[in-house]
């Protein structure tokens, strides 16, 4: 198992045929795009057609994990009862590298919620939720020079 | 007006925009509805209260009386309703509504796709397209809201109970619905509810535009300062400062609690029906100069569910398309409006929209509303005149629509002295829906 972040409580994915692949690529910490085969727009989340070609025909595309803050929210009220000790928590919005301007939503962790701002460089943690259920959270990119603060359970 | 735009030998249809009263004499008369033009007649609520306040009477009772309310304040009787019409996965079926009020013959029913807040003004328009047709002649729209007998709306579907199951799910589960497979790629995540989510379009705004708490806190002080003057408003006793704001509980920054709507029990409804028979209401008929509802492609099923749209639409309320259709329609501009009901879930997206809808250029909702322009009676645009959803009440924005009939009578609480000409809104960033009501 990996590191944790947050309580075994948290909501749980449910998937349909368009976006159980995304989950079975997260269960093997592999962060991957739906992307058009057609045209090669990528959408997130999963659908069962391109917006752009309305080519029915997609694929995964595999993500080096990298990406920036697109925008956050500091959460301080703690909207299921597990989260009373873990709030402050950060929930991020990330222009994913390599996605062609994909975005998807997930968690700042090893960090202090100071840390957090629009354009911080950000890499992939997967945390294990469970048997054959990853959710792919992320830190601040490890880069040189860059020194670590509050790092949180 | 909700017909085909430009269809002949009817006042106001598809007038360009621009084309105001202002300096522009006669311009009223050429608006007089006629005919089979849709006009709201009746308006009628329950008692609103907090959440859990009301317990003895089910949220399917209050859109009863809601109903009957608003049947009776438009001179009618059930007998001469023959349609309904909600928004917002209602659960008070309005077959069982036709059923139990006993109507006598149900010729339409309806439920805007438009999702939560965002189809109140369409489902008035929904109304106003079928008793245009023909397809009946008398609808009422409703909508009732218990959340202390419900759970808090917009918390995502299904399970929420997996939070008290079983601590580890083996296995991705079946989505039974499209939303439930699209918020698993925001639940998981802790964004578990309207204010996290909105509170990241408003970072994003900020970050763009220099947006500010303080002038987010003036739609809060000003709408609160308004429903001192309601009755009816749940928050009508709590007056607030600005300080009073800025010392609230964060809930998701940048929103504070009194940046986020009320929750409550309550109910409202509105009587749509044709000029002709509008000639024969207990009270002025109030009429539907345009409406507009959908979104943008670029927009798509909104913020909530969708991070990744451009950076224009993000940062926006969505509404960008509904607006220039709906002045179009309308035949007046932002410049006509002499009171707007703005739907405020969030201070920070009432900006939003101020800016979508061209009362502001965009990125200046903050210092727009700063400026004092939402406050009665002396402010340009006199914005959410009952309280809104911050302070009198959290009926899915339908309330604004029971206000905008209030001022266009004369009968607000608020009332904007000659008022003609009144911007009811329905929820930003989701697909949304608008609607500008006048006098006849």
């Amino acid at each position: 198992m990996t590191e944790r972040w947050f309580p075994d409580e948290m909501p749980m994915p449910a998937a349909n045929a368009e976006t159980v692949g995304w989950w079975e690529a997260a269960a093997d910490h592999r962060l991957v795009v739906q992307r058009c085969t057609e045209c090669g727009r990528t959408r997130h989340p999963p659908g069962p057609v391109c917006p752009r070609c309305r080519s029915t025909s997609a694929q995964w595309s595999p993500l080096a994990g990298t990406g920036t803050v697109y925008t956050y929210t500091v959460v301080h009220q703690a909207f299921i009862p597990s989260l009373q000790d873990r709030v402050p928590y950060v929930v991020i919005a990330v222009e994913l590298d390599g996605a062609d301007g994909a975005r998807m939503v997930s968690d700042l962790v090893d960090a202090d919620p100071d840390e957090v701002a629009v354009g911080l460089p950000v890499e992939v943690a997967w945390e294990d939720m469970g048997p054959e259920l990853a959710v792919p959270r992320f830190r601040p990119a490890s880069g040189p020079g860059r020194t670590r603060t509050g790092t949180r359970p | 007006m909700v017909g085909p735009v430009n269809a002949p030998g009817r006042s106001g249809h598809g007038r360009p925009s621009g084309r105001g009263r202002r300096g522009r004499p006669g311009g009223r008369s050429e608006r007089g509805r006629r005919g089979r033009d849709a006009c709201l007649v009746g308006v009628g609520e329950t008692r609103y209260a907090k959440w859990g306040g009301i317990t003895g009477t089910s949220e399917y009772q209050l859109a009863v009386e809601a109903i009957l309310a608003a049947v009776a304040d438009a001179g009618m009787t059930p007998d001469d309703v023959d349609g309904l019409a909600s928004f917002a996965e209602d659960r008070n079926d309005a077959t069982f509504v036709a059923a139990d009020l006993g109507l006598p013959e149900l010729r339409y029913a309806s439920l805007s796709w438009l999702p939560g807040g965002g189809g109140a003004c369409a489902a008035v328009a929904n109304a106003a397209m079928a008793v245009e047709s023909g397809a009946a002649e008398v609808v009422v729209v409703y909508r009732s809201l218990c959340q202390g007998q419900f759970r808090r709306f917009g918390q995502g579907p299904g399970n929420m109970s997996a939070r008290v199951g079983p601590p580890r799910v083996p296995h991705v589960r079946r989505a039974t619905s499209l939303l439930e497979a699209h918020v698993a790629f925001t639940m998981p995540f802790g964004m578990f509810s309207p204010p996290i989510a909105y509170a990241m379009v408003l970072r994003r705004h900020m970050h763009r535009f220099g947006t500010t708490v303080e002038q987010m806190g003036h739609v809060a002080v000003t709408t609160r300062a308004h429903a001192a003057r309601n009755p009816r408003a749940v928050m009508g006793d709590r007056p607030m400062t600005i300080e009073d704001y800025l010392a609230s509980r964060m809930v998701s920054e940048p929103f504070r609690l009194f940046d986020c709507c009320l929750e409550n029990d309550g109910a409202c409804a509105v009587v749509v029906t044709t000029a002709e028979r509008a000639a024969d209401a207990a009270k002025v008929p109030v009429t539907v100069l345009g409406s507009a509802q959908g979104a943008l492609q670029g927009f798509g099923h909104g913020q909530y569910s969708n991070v990744g749209m451009p950076d224009d639409d993000y940062t926006s309320s969505g509404a960008r398309g509904v607006a220039a259709r709906l002045w179009a329609r309308a035949g007046v501009g932002p410049g006509d409006v002499d009171v707007a009901q703005i739907y405020d879930h969030f201070t920070g997206l009432v900006l939003l929209s101020l800016e979508d809808f061209g009362f502001c250029e965009r990125g200046e909702g903050g210092p727009y509303a700063a400026s004092g322009a939402l406050a009665w009676p002396n402010g340009a645009l006199p914005t959410n005149t009952h309280g809104g959803s911050l302070s009198e009440a959290y009926i899915h924005g339908l309330n604004h629509v029971v206000e905008g009939v209030r001022q266009m009578r004369g009968e607000s609480t608020c009332q904007v002295q000659g008022a003609e000409t009144c911007l009811v809104t329905s929820a930003a960033g989701v697909p949304t829906s608008a609607l500008v009501l006048g006098r006849p």
